[in-house]
């Protein structure tokens, strides 16, 4: 009596046991008896990310979020998660946090290492990447573009500006008036086509905003820094585009004026070394502008975000 | 010896016991006689510790028992047997379980030590086939017996009886009057005997008490209640000679 | 017991009566190997035998809690697993805890105050004293104990009937696939939720078990005293079981 009393609380408490143990697991999403091993990966912005959230490959459940810790120092998010043993993680993998944030729908996501990588191991740290998330793509890559194109503007803009310094001599005018002619429709062509090109990704870029608006109120007030910010950017290549424009045409009057032989043409003529400078700096120029013709993206890389839409 | 001294209860203002001053001799067989509500049975249990007394001690061997950590005053306790008025057999025990249970719970003997032990003491109730039975399939005055039995298992040096024949046949209260007598007299045991069944004093008891109003109203030996010109002593016992109106032995 | 001003006094006595019990019982715990004999008739009594009841109620109240999300749930624009994401933290956090709860205070609250009152009322108890035994150890430490150790096995395997009945009846019932069901129920999965649930059970358990030790160990007047002590526990238990509950809601979660 007395042992069978005691056998039948001890099966039940081991049953018992035994099944809390399974059922956490399984509610888990962890196998019931195959291994697991843990990563970490640290973000700046959780993003509403909880324990138990999915953690995807290539769009397959592999295992789930444990742990979500915010670190009172750097106020950086460390986030530990568990994956089944059996889905292997490469190394040069980096996590991603996606889905929806305003529906607490997130997840991470793991983007595989180069195959032939060795694999990570069990506690190993997992860089992150912010993203695709438009708002962060258009706020971060807007300085960058403006920077860029600045730089590149400017530059043309020195150039030409030395052209102007050195046509005071010249000799074999027709040569180098072809040249520069031809130079100047290279220029007018490239910002005509571009103007053609950047006009249609602004249109582009309008009509995604205003869906976005429709779609995501709750979050105006980044979509309205954003916008803003793009406008910001837009207004600065147009005005750059403008000085451009404005270089040209002083390009062509100074040519205009050597061609009618005013100035100090004869000096340009009187010294032949000048003159192959210029020449040469000339048709350096025109590659350059064949080239940004040829390979616009080269150039206007930071307007990839609009090759995405 | 059992003594105490200016011994009183008040349950909720309501007093019980006014200064009761007893004296219980080793070996004799002391019967606590009173109407019902005279605070006989209270006395009993102030006796074995179960009720505090508002004022005064109760004396076991020399020992105030009230003033004993509650682990030494429990000592004490496993020298008395108690045969409670229903009594107070564990229901969810066979009878066997019932005896046996105290020598389960306070000594070191061996399963068959306990069941010899236990053996004896129904026999010495002259009921030794009843131990697998449950309580709930014994007769009134087998459950008084298996509930000696169940006072005597750990030998004790006292034993005390509250109201052993309330509830039963003349025939089976002698049965129980006879064990009391025999009890006392094979295992040298002092008893006491809380009881309004004068004929059961009458023949078992040495000497007798008389609470009244929560005073020891008269005290002495058998004989002498006779002889007492006490009239409250006399009308009780009077009364009780009539009222059960059944022939002496 | 003194009534008109004094006797607002009596639910803070009868609270200090219940420490004193409580203490004496636990200063008692030295003494276990008596009472483990006791201890496991009292874990079979109150948790193995109460299983059954308990798997029905919960798989019931697993049952109609999924028919009822579902019923409450028609828009499309949700998807069907979120009935797992409900009826799963429902039973773990609430019901698997509060309804096994409510079975025991009927089940194995009534029956240790019945109990332990004919036991005051037949002097039973004072029987135990008498020997020498310390009756408050005796009769409510296995009780209590067989309560805390075995309510969150009752616990737990309510909340897998429970859960098992509310898959169940969402696949018969046509309202979702049990694989959605799990999946939602798993989508918002805590690791504490069950272990929150666990302690739940386990201070519902106590809470039971001593209340109705109590309310038994005090009985007075017989057997109208014994009816009296068992549903004042009831009905005392119940109040002290949603008492507990929102207090272990503000406090652990």
């Amino acid at each position: 009596m007395k042992a069978s009393n005691e056998l039948k609380v001890g099966i039940a408490i081991i049953l018992s046991a035994v099944a809390f143990i399974l059922g956490v697991r399984f509610f888990e999403d962890i196998p019931l008896f195959k291994g697991t091993y843990d990563l970490y990966t640290v973000y700046d912005d959780a993003r509403g990310m909880i324990v138990g959230n999915a953690v995807r490959i290539s769009g397959v459940d592999v295992g789930s979020v444990q742990e979500v810790s915010l670190d009172p120092e750097t106020n950086k998010v460390k986030v530990r998660i568990r994956l089944d043993k059996q889905y292997i993680v490469k190394e040069g993998a980096y996590t991603e946090i996606t889905g929806i944030d305003a529906l607490n729908a997130v997840q991470m996501v793991i983007h595989q290492g180069p195959p032939d990588n060795p694999p990570v191991n069990d506690g190993d740290f997992l860089p992150n990447r912010i993203a695709n998330d438009l708002f962060t793509s258009l706020t971060e890559s807007a300085p960058g573009l403006i920077s860029r194109s600045d730089s590149v503007l400017v530059g043309l803009d020195g150039t030409i500006t030395d052209i102007g310094e050195l046509v005071q001599p010249g000799s074999d005018l027709r040569r180098m008036f072809s040249s520069f002619r031809s130079s100047a429709d290279a220029i007018e062509q490239l910002l005509s086509e571009e103007r053609v090109r950047i006009g249609r990704v602004l249109a582009n870029v309008d009509t995604l905003t205003t869906a976005l608006g429709e779609t995501t109120q709750g979050a105006g007030d980044s979509l309205a820094i954003a916008t803003q910010q793009l406008n910001e950017l837009l207004r600065r290549v147009d005005e750059n585009l403008a000085a451009l424009e404005n270089t040209t045409n002083t390009l062509d009057s100074i040519l205009g004026k050597i061609d009618q032989g005013e100035g100090t043409v004869g000096l340009l003529i009187n010294d032949p070394a000048l003159y192959h400078q210029m020449d040469s700096t000339l048709e350096n120029m025109n590659a350059l502008f064949l080239d940004i013709k040829e390979n616009p993206v080269r150039y206007m890389r930071a307007l990839r975000l609009f090759d995405i839409l | 010896m059992i003594r105490t001294e200016n011994l009183h209860k008040t349950f909720n203002d309501n007093p019980v016991l006014r200064g009761v001053d007893l004296e219980i001799e080793d070996g004799e067989t002391f019967a606590i006689i009173g109407r019902s509500g005279s605070g006989k049975s209270v006395l009993m249990k102030h006796l074995i510790g179960l009720i505090k007394p508002s004022e005064g001690r109760v004396l076991i061997d020399g020992v105030d028992i009230n003033t004993l950590p509650y682990r030494e005053l429990r000592r004490v306790r496993q020298q008395f047997g108690v045969l409670f008025q229903g009594s107070a057999l564990f229901d969810s025990m066979s009878a066997f379980e019932n005896v046996a249970f105290p020598l389960k719970t306070f000594t070191e003997k061996s399963e068959k030590e306990i069941e010899e032990e236990v053996n004896r003491c129904l026999t010495m109730v002259e009921l030794p086939e009843v131990g697998p039975l449950m309580p709930s399939e014994l007769s009134g005055g087998m459950k008084k017996r298996v509930g000696l039995a169940r006072a005597i298992s750990l030998r004790p040096q006292y034993i005390f009886y509250d109201e052993p024949n309330t509830g039963l046949d003349p025939e089976t209260s002698n049965t129980i009057d006879d064990l009391i007598s025999d009890l006392a007299e094979r295992l040298k045991v002092t008893s006491i005997i809380v009881t309004h069944d004068m004929h059961s004093v009458l023949s078992i008891a040495d000497r007798a008490g008389f609470i009244h109003k929560g005073k020891l109203h008269w005290v002495g030996t058998v004989d002498e209640m006779h002889r007492s010109d006490n009239n409250i002593l006399l009308d009780f016992v009077k009364a009780n000679e009539y009222q059960i109106g059944r022939p002496k032995r | 017991m003194p009534v008109g001003p004094a006797g607002m006094l009596n639910p803070v006595r009868a609270l200090g009566r219940y420490s004193l019990l409580m203490f004496q019982a636990f200063g008692s715990l030295h003494e276990l190997s008596i009472y483990r004999k006791n201890l496991f008739d009292q874990m079979v009594k109150i948790g193995i035998e109460s299983i059954p009841i308990v798997a029905l109620t919960a798989a019931f109240s697993g049952a109609v809690t999924t028919v009822q999300t579902a019923y409450q749930l028609t828009s499309p624009l949700y998807p069907k697993s979120l009935i797992g994401s409900i009826v799963a933290p429902s039973m773990i956090l609430e019901l698997g805890a509060v309804v096994t709860a409510f079975i025991l205070t009927g089940r194995v609250g009534a029956r240790i105050a019945a109990e332990l009152g004919t036991m005051r009322v037949t002097e039973q108890i004072d029987a135990l004293e008498a020997m020498g035994l310390n009756s408050v150890g005796y009769l409510i430490i296995p009780r209590v104990l067989a309560g805390v150790i075995m309510f969150p096995v009752l616990y737990i395997s309510a909340v897998l009937v429970g859960i098992g009945g509310g898959i169940i009846v969402a696949d018969l019932g046509g309202w979702l696939e049990a694989a959605e069901f799990i999946d939602g129920a798993r989508e918002f999965f805590n690791p504490f939720d069950p272990v929150f649930g666990c302690i739940k059970s386990l201070v519902f358990g106590f809470v039971i078990t001593s209340i109705s030790c109590f309310k038994g160990y005090y009985t007075r007047g017989g057997a109208e005293g014994v009816g009296r002590s068992t549903t004042e526990s009831a009905v005392t238990s119940c109040v002290f079981i949603l008492l507990a509950d929102l207090l272990l809601a503000v406090t652990l979660l």
